[in-house]
């Protein structure tokens, strides 16, 4: 298969969510536009895994501007994980949305812009230097800037200008590295081990690692450019779950293993300071988003602190340098997804059904929805760490790796990790009693008989979400061997 | 086989009891009954066959469970507390009936996960299947859902989810350190490990991880609070076999990981220790019949404990015979303690069905007229006090042995190891005194309210028939296993030490002690609970609230003073002391800059004009000179006017730049 296959799914979402603006279908006509956006979502997912069946590890070379700065895509092994855990969340995700935003205003656009999304972030996934990663970088931003303001409200605006402000400079910080690694890799093309020349890092080359991790890192939502994320929670639940948990905020993610694994290589910077100041900063950002979550008391804005923690923890097992805290990283990335998934589509279907988003409201609303907050529940112990739960094997891979880094930081790191653990038992099963156990004379909805459990349409994926998290948890080893080969460079 | 099913049955089972409960209530209930019985046979089959079972495949390493002498007379007293316990609540449960579907569904997966941490041939399995239990039986502590029993259920929760961290950490660092984490293959692999500090460490965290659910000090903050809330079948299991659980880790640890570490023997037992007398003290001064018997609960616990600690410290002076002793008295009193709470708080549960109050001056006087359950709770009475030909003498007294030969044996302790000495005695003593407390309260004294006391006599039934059958019959087993006979081939099984088979228990030494604690007891019970607890004939509440652990410590670090201070940490230096500033002076910096550059591009533009493109006056003229650039892009390029000017300010620019780089370059090179 030619390797320009690499293309359709890119191109395919985009091109698809800009017809949705010629093609004039009325907002009401739900069938039709959804049918439509279903079909296309699929059929991108179904190219994204022919991608990774049939062209990994050929080049597709679009454009170059000049010598060195090409658009150039690849599906090797690290992108093949993000785009193949996209692909498969987007369209289970789409069902939820068209049922989430039956009612509002300007759900064509809405729509439109989060198919589109769907194309950058494979782009991201699929790139194949530096460059091409940058570019789809900025247009991740810019395609997601819409669905954050989405409501048109003063905060979800100034939501909006947060968010661009804080990703924007974030990339700014970014250009640097790109042109560096550009200058002095092998023109930014991801090796993987590292495609810079030299044996030493330079100063040079540590402020442009420093800036690439800081800069990316801001998608990431890394210690100090991590304010967007809470306040951006504003967005719709679609929005918050799919691209605020996942998509980009791990691009974020992706794009410092890129860093690390494909351009800078770990022997580089293994015990330099950057180092320790990246693993510092990740290792703050988890406890501190974890401390922040429990303090919080709207739903949403609870988990994107939770959302922040986690990717810090991700970013620690990366910058830990060796292939176990990589692997550790890789896994981490797919079992928050799935987890953060399934809790964020629960409280979204608690919100839309109820219409509140405080903590304090859910007390006793497990009764009305209990497979919801079953579901809710089950995510909430998996975030935690408790065995048979996904979340236990990454959360393990990641305490056997900051060990065996054999530094203080590692193990300083690992007790944060126990810390932040805790934070989050204490966060995400709080909300679990609340709903099942309330207070005699606070269970708000004993009387309602209005709230009911969650459209079949909502439920399905937090449905399958929750499964995918008890499954992977007791049955991990087929994933944790792939990740294995991807983390040895093989794949 | 045989391991399968009964560790993974009750999860199916409990499953299809949520399933009939929802269209049949009472057949759920026979049904509950009939897995527990069924539990029971399979645990009988178990002590004979002995079989072992590995899953590999799932999980971060697969499941192990094996099965000896200990294990299978713990999946025995697991099953039974179950079956007792299951066929008493069918009574107690008769009036309250809300949320018993989701409570039964949760105890009977507890039992599969009790019997999967009881079974278990790894820690990683035993891991595992504590967590699972940890979670279900929250909902037993907060069953009745009464602000007491959330606060209750909260604090439980989150000293489980510590504890469960905590084991992680530590079963992290021991598969790291030794490489495994089977019980079979530890020692050697602790033996030849490099890190032997991180064992260390993580045998420290593991001790605390199963301490949380065990009750040791200081993580014992949830026992006294959870199990008066939990209904009095829960709270039999909770204090009889989950605290075992939580024991059950810790021996583990003790006899495959840290055999002979001194240090670790010595933390054990002096928590064991703090554990053991702050329980005997608790127990004595409260006024809740259930909350008592929490305390006294976590005060056996220490007894265990420091049975643990001394079973370590005797090995690692190379006694054989203490820590043989040590071993037994620790198993057995586990076993004693397990059967005794069942008793003990199943009758406690009794008195709740029939009154729904605990405080003592309420219950007061109410089992006068009760014979069964007066002959019941005083069996278990006798037992847990160590009275002669009841089980708890025996454990007891081996317990005491075991202190005794680490006097004589570790010569570097004997000092501290006499005081301990005294501490175990004394606490023996307590022990006797809150249990007579209780006795004499309930089934002796009168109540104050004289037309209480009448309706209280008036009424002689308290239980139906088939609850009768399990009081009365967990209590017959004080009686059978207080017979040396039966308690030392009991104890040869669990331990395999066979000097055991040949110790005496009525010696006048063993006797002495016993003795010692029994009448220290009696004084304790006179002097304190008469003259102190009892003023103007009703009991005062001494229960030292203020000196809560947990609403003094934990609570507030844990929700208020560590969010606080990593939230101002981070609201400081991250956006108002290092994003505002940089934002901030990266905008001076700029508009600084700019306007530098500008006053400068007019001053320069300004000399310009007065010196090398001074306007030619031309009267007449009224369009002013364009300039030398502005004519040169118009009439060389034949450019529109604004292109021009633009064209102008650009060839500046470059003009500019070119200057700016020739200086920087004469500036780095010379």
């Amino acid at each position: 298969m030619s390797p320009y296959f690499l293309l359709v799914p890119i191109l395919l979402p985009i091109l698809g969510g800009l017809s949705l603006f010629f093609l004039k279908i009325p907002e009401e006509d739900d069938h039709r536009r959804n049918v439509l956006l279903e079909t296309i979502v699929l059929l991108t997912s179904a190219a994204v895994w022919l991608c990774l069946l049939f062209v990994r590890h050929k080049n597709a070379e679009v454009y170059s501007f000049i010598r060195g700065f090409s658009i150039e895509f690849r599906a090797d092994g690290l992108g093949s994980l993000f785009a193949g855990m996209v692909s498969l969340m987007w369209p289970l995700v789409m069902l939820y949305t068209f049922d989430y935003m039956r009612h509002d205003k300007g759900k064509n656009k809405f729509l439109a812009f989060y198919v589109m999304t769907y194309g950058v972030t494979v782009g991201v996934a699929f790139a194949a230097n530096m460059t091409t990663l940058y570019a789809f970088f900025e247009m991740l931003t810019l395609v997601t800037i819409p669905l954050v303001s989405h409501y048109k409200n003063h905060d979800s605006m100034f939501a909006g200008r947060k968010y661009a402000a804080y990703t924007i400079g974030g990339s700014g910080l970014g250009f640097f590295t790109v042109v560096i690694s550009t200058l002095y890799g092998e023109n930014g093309n991801f090796l993987f081990g590292g495609s810079m020349r030299g044996g030493s890092v330079s100063l040079l080359l540590a402020l442009a690692f420093a800036a690439g991790f800081f800069g990316f890192g801001a998608k990431a939502a890394v210690f100090p450019l991590h304010g967007w994320l809470p306040t951006a929670s504003v967005a719709p639940t679609p929005v918050t779950a799919l691209l605020h948990a996942v998509a980009v905020v791990n691009a974020g993610v992706f794009a410092v293993m890129r860093l690390v694994w494909y351009v800078f290589g770990p022997e580089r910077l293994i015990g330099t300071p950057v180092q320790v100041v990246c693993l510092m900063a990740a290792v703050f950002t988890l406890v501190f988003a974890a401390a922040m979550a429990l303090k919080e008391r709207h739903f949403k804005r609870r988990l994107a602190y939770s959302t922040v923690s986690n990717l810090s923890y991700m970013l620690f097992g990366v910058m830990l340098l060796s292939p176990a805290g990589y692997e550790a990283g890789m896994l981490h990335m797919l079992f928050h997804g799935i987890i953060k998934m399934s809790l964020f589509l629960c409280a979204g279907a608690f919100m839309h059904n109820t219409g509140n988003s405080y903590i304090y409201q859910v007390n006793g609303v497990g009764k009305r929805m209990p497979v919801t907050f079953v579901f809710y529940t089950l995510g909430g112990l998996s975030l935690t760490g408790v065995p048979l739960f996904c979340g236990f094997i990454s959360k393990w891979n990641l305490v056997m790796a900051g060990l065996s880094a054999g530094t203080p930081w590692g193990i300083a790191g690992v007790a944060a990790l126990i810390v932040s653990a805790f934070l989050c038992a204490m966060y995400t099963l709080s909300v679990s009693v609340r709903a099942f156990f309330p207070i005699e004379g606070t269970d708000w909805y004993r009387d309602r008989a209005d709230v009911k459990e969650a459209s079949l349409l909502m439920l399905a994926p937090i449905a399958v979400f929750g499964i995918a998290n008890v499954l992977l948890g007791i049955w991990p080893q087929p994933v944790v061997s792939l990740i294995h080969t991807i983390a040895s460079g093989g794949f | 086989m045989l391991i399968a099913c009964m560790v993974f049955g009750p999860f199916l089972c409990g499953l299809v009891s949520f399933l009939i409960g929802k269209k049949n209530e009472n057949a759920r209930d026979l049904f509950v009954i009939a897995v527990t019985a069924a539990e029971l046979l399979l645990s009988f089959l178990l002590w004979r066959e002995m079989p072992s079972l590995t899953i590999g495949g799932i999980l971060p390493s697969g499941l192990t469970f094996t099965t000896d002498g200990f294990r299978s007379v713990y999946a025995v007293v697991t099953a039974l507390m179950w079956a007792f316990t299951t066929t008493f609540a069918k009574e107690y449960f008769k009036e309250e009936r809300e949320n018993l579907n989701r409570y039964w569904f949760f105890v009977i997966v507890t039992l599969g996960a009790t019997e999967g941490v009881m079974l278990s041939a790894d820690l990683m399995t035993s891991f595992i299947f504590f967590e699972i239990l940890s979670f279900t039986s929250f909902t037993w502590v907060i069953h009745e859902e009464t602000p007491g029993a959330v606060r209750a259920g909260y604090t439980y929760l989150f000293i489980a989810v510590i504890g469960g961290l905590v084991l992680f950490m530590g079963l992290a660092m021991l598969q790291y350190a030794a490489g495994t984490l089977s019980f079979a293959d530890l020692r050697e692999a602790v033996l030849s490990s490099e890190r032997p500090e991180m064992i260390f460490a993580s045998g420290v965290c593991i001790l605390l991880g199963f301490g949380c659910k065990a009750g040791m000090f200081p993580v014992h903050v949830w026992l006294p609070k959870a199990h008066p809330v939990a209904p009095s079948p829960a709270s039999a299991l909770l204090s009889g076999i989950l605290t075992k659980v939580g024991i059950y880790g810790i021996l583990m640890t003790s006899l495959y990981a840290l055999t002979d570490h001194e240090q670790f023997g010595l933390i054990v037992l002096l928590l064991g220790v703090v554990t053991m007398a702050l329980g005997a003290l608790l127990a004595l001064f409260s006024i809740n019949l259930k909350r008592t018997l929490a305390c006294s609960s976590m005060s056996q616990i220490g007894f265990i404990l420091t049975g643990v600690g001394m079973m370590i410290l005797n090995t690692a002076a190379e006694s054989e015979e203490g820590a043989g002793i040590a071993m037994s008295g620790l198993m057995l009193h586990m076993t004693n303690h397990s059967l005794i709470k069942l008793t003990l708080f199943m009758a406690a549960g009794v008195v709740v069905m029939n009154l729904h109050v605990l405080t003592l001056d309420e219950i007061r006087g109410w089992g006068r007229n009760k014979p069964f359950l007066k002959l019941s709770f005083a069996l278990g009475a006798l037992g847990i006090s160590g009275v002669p030909l009841f089980n708890g003498y025996i454990s007891k007294t081996l317990l005491h042995e075991g202190i005794v030969e680490g006097i004589h044996e570790i010569h570097k302790y004997s000092g501290m190891l006499s005081v301990i000495e005294w501490v175990f005695l004394v606490s023996g003593g307590f022990t006797f005194a809150y249990m007579l407390k209780l006795f004499i309260c309930v089934f002796v004294q009168k109540n104050k309210d004289e037309k209480r006391q009448k309706r209280y006599d008036q009424n002689p039934y308290c239980m139906n028939k088939a609850s009768t059958a399990v009081v009365f019959g967990s209590s017959l087993l004080m009686v059978v296993l207080g017979q040396p006979f039966v308690s030392t081939r009991l104890a040869y099984r669990m331990t395999g030490f066979e000097e055991i088979l040949h110790f005496k228990a009525f010696t006048l030494e063993n006797l002495k002690g016993g003795l010692i604690s029994l009448s220290i007891g009696a004084a304790v019970y006179l002097v304190i609970v008469r003259r102190v607890m009892i003023r103007k004939d009703s009991y005062v509440d001494l229960w030292p609230k203020g000196l809560d652990l947990e609403d003094l410590v934990y609570r507030p670090v844990l929700t208020e003073i560590l969010p606080t201070a990593v939230g101002f940490i981070a609201g400081i230096f991250g956006e108002n002391l290092v994003l505002r500033p940089l934002c901030k002076a990266g905008f001076v910096i700029v508009s600084v800059l700019t306007r530098l550059l500008e006053s400068t591009l007019d001053a320069l533009l300004l000399f310009l004009r007065k010196t090398v493109m001074r306007e030619k006056k031309v009267i007449g003229a009224e369009k002013p000179h364009p300039g030398l650039l502005r004519t040169l892009a118009t009439e060389l390029l034949g450019a529109s006017d604004s292109v021009a000017s633009n064209f102008t300010f650009a060839m500046m620019m470059t003009c500019i730049g070119i200057v700016v780089i020739l200086c920087t370059i004469i500036f780095v090179i010379f």
